[in-house]
């Protein structure tokens, strides 16, 4: 059975697209069949950080509306076998979404795929409300900020009163913490919040740190999935989280301050 | 001696009492302005509206006749109950005591502050998630259990006892009670203690970072609290008409 993962964090620019792209490239790496859909319509994001913004032909209000299929709305991913992605439109707004549309969707693609990931948008309206509502799990993705913490916590909020497995009283949405954009160094100085300082806020399971990383900012613009970056530290980083949310034990990685060795120190220290 | 000769036969006692009542302070005669604003605030704190008894204070007006009737009403409506009326001219007061109200003359400047000077213009109606308590409800006299962390933008309340919050209340989130507020974490968020007019009840937590504390309607702001109690358990009582935190244990 699919399970459906929505990948949310109330604020805006904290790395949910970026994750949603990552984690699920790394869920197909490990050969499950992958779909993630991208809620955030009127401002879509996720077909340029997947590289596919050129192969957009119809996209998820269309197939709500019922003017395209699924099949001819999915885009396969041309880097990993079993990725496929449900692009938002770019002309419509959120009041095109409908909760029995996404509903019928998500029915469908739980027949082929192992895993869905809904990239929600910002904020705590109806089109962040819809890609959580048929959630089985969450990916909270919080920076180590304060008024990130604080909108984190807001959607937690919402993930256990706001979504079906709440409604019906089902067993809880099960919720994970992503945090990003970590700088051990900058956690040192005083300028971030510490990993302990969220979690203790949040009180949630870490799924995942990714550290601040340039390698971020170069794979979103070149739209490759940063998970395929194998040598950065943020791939590596999502790599393990992929692996925890598939139920690997893995240690914590990337968040002390890295001391350089010789080496490093002689060369640059490898690339970030 | 004779008056209480035989105490079986005694149908009643008059007994003096100073009772928490709540003074609604007009400053619009319009019944349906004081419907719109009423049905705001209804939703903001439900917990408050539960038939309570309220004085209708008149005092602000400047208006010889008032839709008196049609005042009561709209208060009936949103669950408070008028029981009578202060201050007005001559009219207000006759049309007081023919709707079966009490009277009282109205009293002098520069005194009470109580619960409307609670924060009312926070968060809009639709952004506070009333928790739904079934599945985290303990019942145990009218003493209201909660069990996990209260979130930025829920509202947990115990309308009648005591509120127990074994968790943190973060930051945004809201935490009501008729009697006192125990939280067994940190307090981050607002706590309203004695939401009735309890000046009896108390405040207490693990961890003091509260953005406002208030018992009985009478407040503190995070930046009123001295800087040397935050991040300690502590716990909040009214005393010498002001709030008194102190360090606990």
């Amino acid at each position: 059975m699919a399970k459906i993962i929505v990948v949310t964090s109330g604020k805006g620019g904290v790395g949910k697209t970026t994750s949603a792209a990552a984690i699920s490239t790394g869920l197909a790496l490990r050969g499950k069949k992958t779909v993630v859909i991208d809620f955030d319509v009127g401002l879509r994001n996720l077909d340029l950080i997947m590289g596919c913004e050129r192969r957009v032909v119809y996209d998820l209000v269309n197939v709500i509306q019922g003017e395209a299929g699924l099949n001819q709305a999915l885009i396969r991913d041309k880097r990993v076998e079993n990725l496929f992605i449900l692009p938002a439109s770019q002309t419509r707004d959120k009041d095109a979404l409908t909760q029995e549309g996404v509903e019928r969707i998500l029915e469908q693609l739980k027949q082929d795929f192992d895993f869905i990931l809904c990239d929600s948008p910002a904020g705590i309206e109806r089109g962040a409300q819809l890609a959580m509502y048929f959630a089985d799990e969450a990916i909270v993705v919080t920076n180590p900020e304060v008024s990130s913490v604080r909108d984190s916590d807001r959607i937690l909020g919402l993930l256990g009163s706001k979504t079906r497995r709440a409604e019906q009283s089902l067993d809880p949405v099960k919720e994970h913490l992503l945090i990003t954009r970590y700088n051990p160094s900058r956690v040192t100085s005083g300028d971030m919040l510490t990993l302990d300082d969220i979690r203790e806020i949040l009180s949630i399971d870490l799924l995942g740190l990714i550290p601040e990383s340039e390698a971020v900012l170069r794979a979103s613009n070149q739209g490759v999935p940063v998970t395929h970056d194998a040598a950065s530290d943020a791939g590596q980083a999502y790599s393990d989280t992929v692996s925890r949310l598939l139920g690997e034990d893995m240690p914590l990685r990337f968040h002390e301050v890295q001391r350089k060795g010789l080496l490093n120190r002689m060369f640059g220290g490898g690339r970030r | 001696m004779s008056l209480n000769a035989n105490s079986a036969d005694i149908a009643f006692t008059f007994k003096g009492g100073m009772l928490p009542m709540t003074v609604m302070e007009l400053s619009s005669a319009d019944p349906e302005h004081i419907r719109s604003q009423l049905a705001g605030k209804l939703s903001q704190s439900p917990a408050f509206f539960q038939h309570t008894p309220v004085v209708l204070s008149v005092e602000k007006l400047d208006e010889p006749h008032l839709a008196l009737e049609r005042i009561c009403a709209v208060c009936r409506d949103h669950k408070l109950l008028p029981v009578a009326v202060r201050g007005g001219a001559e009219p207000v007061r006759q049309s007081a005591w023919a709707l079966g109200l009490g009277w009282f003359a109205p009293v002098e400047e520069g005194r009470s502050r109580l619960l409307e000077s609670v924060d009312t213009t926070a968060t809009p109606d639709d952004a506070i998630d009333e928790v739904e308590a079934a599945d985290q409800e303990v019942v145990a006299v009218a003493t209201r259990l909660f069990r996990g962390t209260v979130r930025s933008g829920q509202q947990v309340s115990a309308s009648e006892g005591d509120l127990v919050v074994i968790g943190a209340v973060n930051a945004g989130a809201e935490v009501l009670a008729a009697g006192s507020i125990h939280v067994y974490g940190a307090l981050r968020g607002r706590a309203l203690a004695g939401i009735h007019g309890n000046t009896q009840a108390g405040i207490y937590c693990r961890e003091l970072e509260a953005e406002l504390l208030s018992v009985a309607g009478n407040y503190k702001r995070l930046e009123d609290i001295d800087s040397q109690l935050l991040g300690r358990a502590a716990e909040v009582h009214f005393a010498k008409e002001q709030l008194e935190i102190k360090p606990l244990g």
